[in-house]
């Protein structure tokens, strides 16, 4: 009883600390006044390690490290979100029927077995690439890295749920195949999928940087964490680090807060991975 | 071992399948999708009759199908993936140039990637919830955190610029070494062919980071997986009866990381298309010249040709791969006929 | 002369963290060099955990907590990995209960007979092919050759369980520990099996722990007959005097549970205590037809001999006023009913 009650409360902790840090910078980006613009670069002050003024130093062009830091987070992380998001709205419904027997179930999978076949990584730059640098396309290009781990999560859980009790029972009074997928087996892969949107949501932070870092999808001026690493990554050969580091700083704090949430929510629902 | 060769024939089978998925990947890819190269080439400028003369040279002024079928006969009959939009020059000898270089660093970075990611796993599985178990896992919640080129980054901050033990990241070589003679294109391969093992040695220092950096990004899938099957495995049976007849703990070990050999194996696989992903921007950072940052530099630009060109490459070099891994699996695994 | 395999109150937990399950609580008894010794009782009963602790294999966070094993005279309990792994194939052999689950999948035969022979003494390659081609026609293997050359899978189960024997003996150990060997095998091969350990056993001089749910099993191969319950032995003593005149009330049980023709041991009335904390008094006190007086619920009893050479953990052995009252509960759970139906498939002993 109390072993279990410490575990709640061990995941509530984990879940509360890791939102609390994607909140936190949210909040910092969208609400609170940044101590300089983060898109006009000041071409006095150039290279200036951190100090009273500019709090992480400033890059080659002048643009305070410390505004933008922040301020990449109101692109970065909705962006991830809403990748997420479209990952989910095609994976889900996509890992609901192929975990459904039918014919269609075959279909998807061995279509995916094709698709994972490719470094998933550059379509997504080629995608950006060829339908033009804007962030919708962006949104797409997560979507098609991280849709294909939604198939497989909600395929394999509709296809243990199938086997259980209460499927045969809901199919045993007659429900329909889609009532059952949709009143019975959607409830019930909820949890995973959430945690896995956390995983999906971290990894799609990584992409998002990676493309801005090479510069399809967000470019400078624009506030990226990508483009703020790129911008730095000249200078860190010569030792000023700052420029770099902070945005890579915050996008491992950001990876690192989404793991979490995706950890905690697995304990909450009893899935520890162990 | 009827079975096993049926298994094999099967894959040869669908190899073909897969390769004209592959070209209608690539072709699809680039033509299908909005985009107009025309209009990146002239620069938005450009009049409409201009534009028209490039979409009549580029051929992109064509109905999708006729293109196709021009590439499929390009590809077949003229054995060739085209020129460069803007450079002109052949698409095949830009990636013969470029490639070997890229698939040294993905080899070496896989190859660090596995020894490390499966010591960790190993490590963590044996001494569960103990020491080496916690620093395992620590590895691999940093090293997933992490964007590998941002970890290459702090690298060249730490062990070039603070500790001065790698050189400076521009490249396969220092800027006043001559690169050994061309018979690979590999260029650590390549020295080691003209034996001149200074230049080896050079070579070999200048690949420290890139490769120590796709090894610790990568590591931490095989460090998850092997984990999660050698925890298993470490309290199968088949462990208990070893341990029972008196073997050794490190034979003990090596029986149950048997039993993690075919997924380390089927991630080498996924992970080797994956890296030429995540390889692209790590060459960039360190100016190593593969065929990564030539890719990303035609996408940017919508150079069509190059575009098709490397992902069809990338396409049929993942096809090969896993084709050798399944004969590698087949070979190692007395089981896997009966599946 | 000194018994070959002693062991002297030992007690085994599992202990995490948030609780400690006493697994085995002050088990007593010896095997003679030559003699095959029966182990039987429910799941859950201490059985595994006393021969893992034997073999010195129990899993975390199993540990010994008091006791000794003296295997020749010599402490068990107290060694270090590397001298216990030195005993382990060669001073005491292990039987599992799956053979599949117990042979690498992916490994020939012949290389684990050479992993497990090299693992105590140097030798070569012909040596120990020669070796294994003995076992294995000393445990019925028609044609050892090709077996040697093959793998687990290609394997029946009876000639697998064959294979594990050979290579569990191919040391001769002076002592083997067979846990359920035929639990996973087809009801006719079962019996082949046991015959062939048995056999072995005699031939080689071998000592041997069978651990079984057949009673038929252990009246054909045992001369002594060990009972367990909630980790302690209730009751010891030369197999034909404990079947026929069972002195522990859950023997008693445990036999006119048995169905009438296939002589298969099932569960008896009621539930094993979960073994939380160490029960106060008898631990076989809730489920006991004759428990009686306050010394039953206060005092655990030890083995005392009833009869030479036949020992019980008993405080009476006649039903009390008390215990007259109540009629004994009658067995009837579903998992009785569901063991009926096996025990009815299985052969006739008498």
């Amino acid at each position: 009883m109390l072993g279990s009650l410490g575990r709640g409360a061990l995941s509530h902790k984990a879940l509360t600390v890791g939102l609390a840090v994607i909140g936190g910078i949210l909040v910092v980006g969208f609400f609170v006044p940044l101590p300089h613009d983060p898109v006009q670069p000041n071409p006095a002050n150039t290279l200036a390690p951190p100090d009273g003024e500019f709090w992480f130093g400033t890059d080659r062009s002048g643009f305070d490290v410390f505004s933008r830091v922040f301020a990449s987070a109101r692109l970065d992380v909705p962006l991830a979100l809403a990748g997420t998001l479209l990952s989910i709205a095609v994976g889900v419904p996509a890992g609901l029927l192929a975990g459904t027997k039918s014919r269609w179930s075959e279909a998807i999978m061995r279509g995916l077995d094709m698709f994972q076949s490719f470094p998933l990584l550059v379509l997504a730059f080629a995608v950006v690439a060829l339908t033009g640098n804007s962030l919708r396309n962006v949104v797409f290009a997560i979507a098609l890295v991280n849709a294909p781990r939604f198939v497989r999560l909600v395929r394999s859980e509709a296809l243990s749920l199938r086997e259980s009790r209460f499927i045969e029972a809901a199919t045993a009074i007659g429900a329909s195949r889609t009532r059952v997928m949709v009143r019975h087996l959607l409830p019930n892969t909820l949890g995973v999928v959430l945690a896995q949107a956390s995983l999906a949501a971290a990894h799609a932070i990584i992409v998002i940087a990676g493309l801005s870092f090479l510069g399809i999808g967000i470019s400078p001026p624009d506030a990226s964490w990508g483009v703020m690493i790129r911008a730095g990554s000249q200078n860190i050969a010569t030792g000023q680090w700052w420029v770099s580091l902070f945005p890579g700083a915050m996008v491992f704090c950001t990876i690192v807060a989404f793991n979490v949430v995706a950890d905690g929510v697995h304990r909450l629902i009893g899935r520890v991975e162990d | 071992m009827r079975h096993r060769t049926g298994r094999v024939a099967k894959r040869l089978v669908f190899i073909p399948v897969a390769v004209f998925i592959v070209i209608t990947l690539a072709f699809g890819l680039v033509n299908v999708l909005p985009g107009d190269p025309a209009l990146l080439i002239a620069g938005d400028l450009a009049s409409d009759e201009r534009l028209a003369e490039i979409r009549a040279e580029l051929g992109t002024d064509k109905p999708i199908p006729q293109r196709y079928g021009e590439y499929v006969h390009q590809l077949f009959v003229e054995r060739s993936l085209g020129d460069s939009y803007f450079t002109k020059r052949s698409i095949t000898d830009e990636i013969i140039q470029r490639f070997p270089d890229t698939l040294e660093l993905v080899v070496l970075g896989l190859l660090g990637a596995v020894l490390y990611g499966t010591l960790l796993g190993v490590l963590s599985s044996y001494f569960r919830r103990r020491w080496p178990d916690r620093v395992s896992r620590l590895s691999v919640t940093i090293t997933q955190s992490i964007p590998d080129f941002f970890l290459g980054l702090l690298l060249i901050y730490l062990v070039f610029y603070k500790l001065g033990w790698a050189p400076a990241p521009v490249g396969r070589l220092g800027l006043l070494d001559l690169p050994p003679e061309r018979v690979t294109g590999a260029v650590i391969l390549d020295t080691i062919i003209a034996r001149d093992w200074g230049l080896l040695r050079t070579a070999a220092h200048h690949a420290m980071l890139p490769v120590i950096t796709l090894a610790l990004f990568y590591s931490s899938h095989f460090a998850k997986t092997s984990r999660a099957v050698l925890a298993r495995a470490f309290t199968s049976e088949q462990v208990e009866f070893a341990r029972a007849c008196g073997l050794s703990e490190m034979k003990v070990v090596g029986y149950a990381f048997r039993e993690a050999r075919t997924p380390v194996l089927t991630y080498v696989g996924i992970l080797f298309a994956a890296l030429f992903g995540g390889a692209a921007i790590v060459e960039t950072v360190f100016a190593w010249g593969g065929i990564g940052p030539w890719a990303i530099e035609a996408m940017t630009k919508l150079d069509v040709p190059a575009i098709q060109g490397f992902i069809l490459v990338v396409g049929l070099l993942t096809l090969l791969v896993y084709l050798v891994l399944d004969l590698v699996v087949v070979a190692l695994d007395p089981r896997v006929s009966y599946e | 002369m000194a018994p070959l395999l002693e062991v002297n109150d030992l007690h085994v937990e599992f202990k995490s963290r948030r609780r400690t399950v006493y697994a085995v609580n002050g088990v007593n008894f010896s095997i003679g060099e030559g003699e095959t010794v029966g182990m039987v009782g429910e799941t859950g009963c201490g059985k595994s955990a006393t021969i893992r602790a034997i073999i010195g294999l129990l899993r975390p966070p199993g540990r010994i907590a008091s006791g000794s094993i003296r295997l020749d005279g010599e402490d068990l309990t107290g060694l270090d990995a590397r001298r216990l792994r030195r005993i382990r194939g060669a001073g005491i052999g292990f039987v599992p209960q799956n053979p599949f689950g117990a042979l690498n999948p992916v490994l020939r035969i012949e290389r684990q007979f050479r992993n497990v022979v090299r693992a105590h003494r140097r030798a070569g390659r012909g040596r120990i092919r020669e070796d294994a081609l003995e076992m294995l026609n000393g445990v019925g293997i028609a044609d050892p050759e090709r077996i040697l050359g093959g793998y687990a899978h290609e394997l029946s189960g009876g000639m697998a369980q064959r294979v594990v024997i050979a290579l569990a003996m191919v040391l001769d150990p002076p002592l083997v520990v067979a846990d359920e060997p035929t639990t996973g095998l087809d009801l006719t091969i079962q019996r082949q099996i046991l015959d062939l350990i048995g056999k072995m056993a005699t031939t080689r001089g071998s000592s041997m722990l069978l651990v079984t749910h057949d009673i038929g099993v252990v009246a054909q191969y045992c001369s002594r007959l060990l009972v367990m319950y909630a980790g302690r032995v209730v009751e010891a003593g030369p197999t034909n005097i404990v079947l026929r005149k069972p002195a522990h009330p859950y023997t008693e049980a445990l036999l006119s549970a048995v169905p009438r023709r296939g002589r298969r041991l099932i569960a008896a009335a009621g539930a094993v205590p979960t073994l939380l904390s160490r029960p106060v008094g008898c631990y076989y006190y809730d489920r006991c037809r004759y428990r009686g007086d306050s010394r039953c619920a206060t005092e655990t009893p030890d083995l005392k001999e009833v009869s030479p050479g036949h020992w019980a953990a008993v405080f009476y052995r006649k039903p009390t006023m008390s215990a007259q009252e109540q009629a004994p509960e009658k067995a009837t759970t579903q998992a009785q009913a569901q063991e009926d139906r096996d025990g009815d498939d299985a052969p006739g002993t008498d």
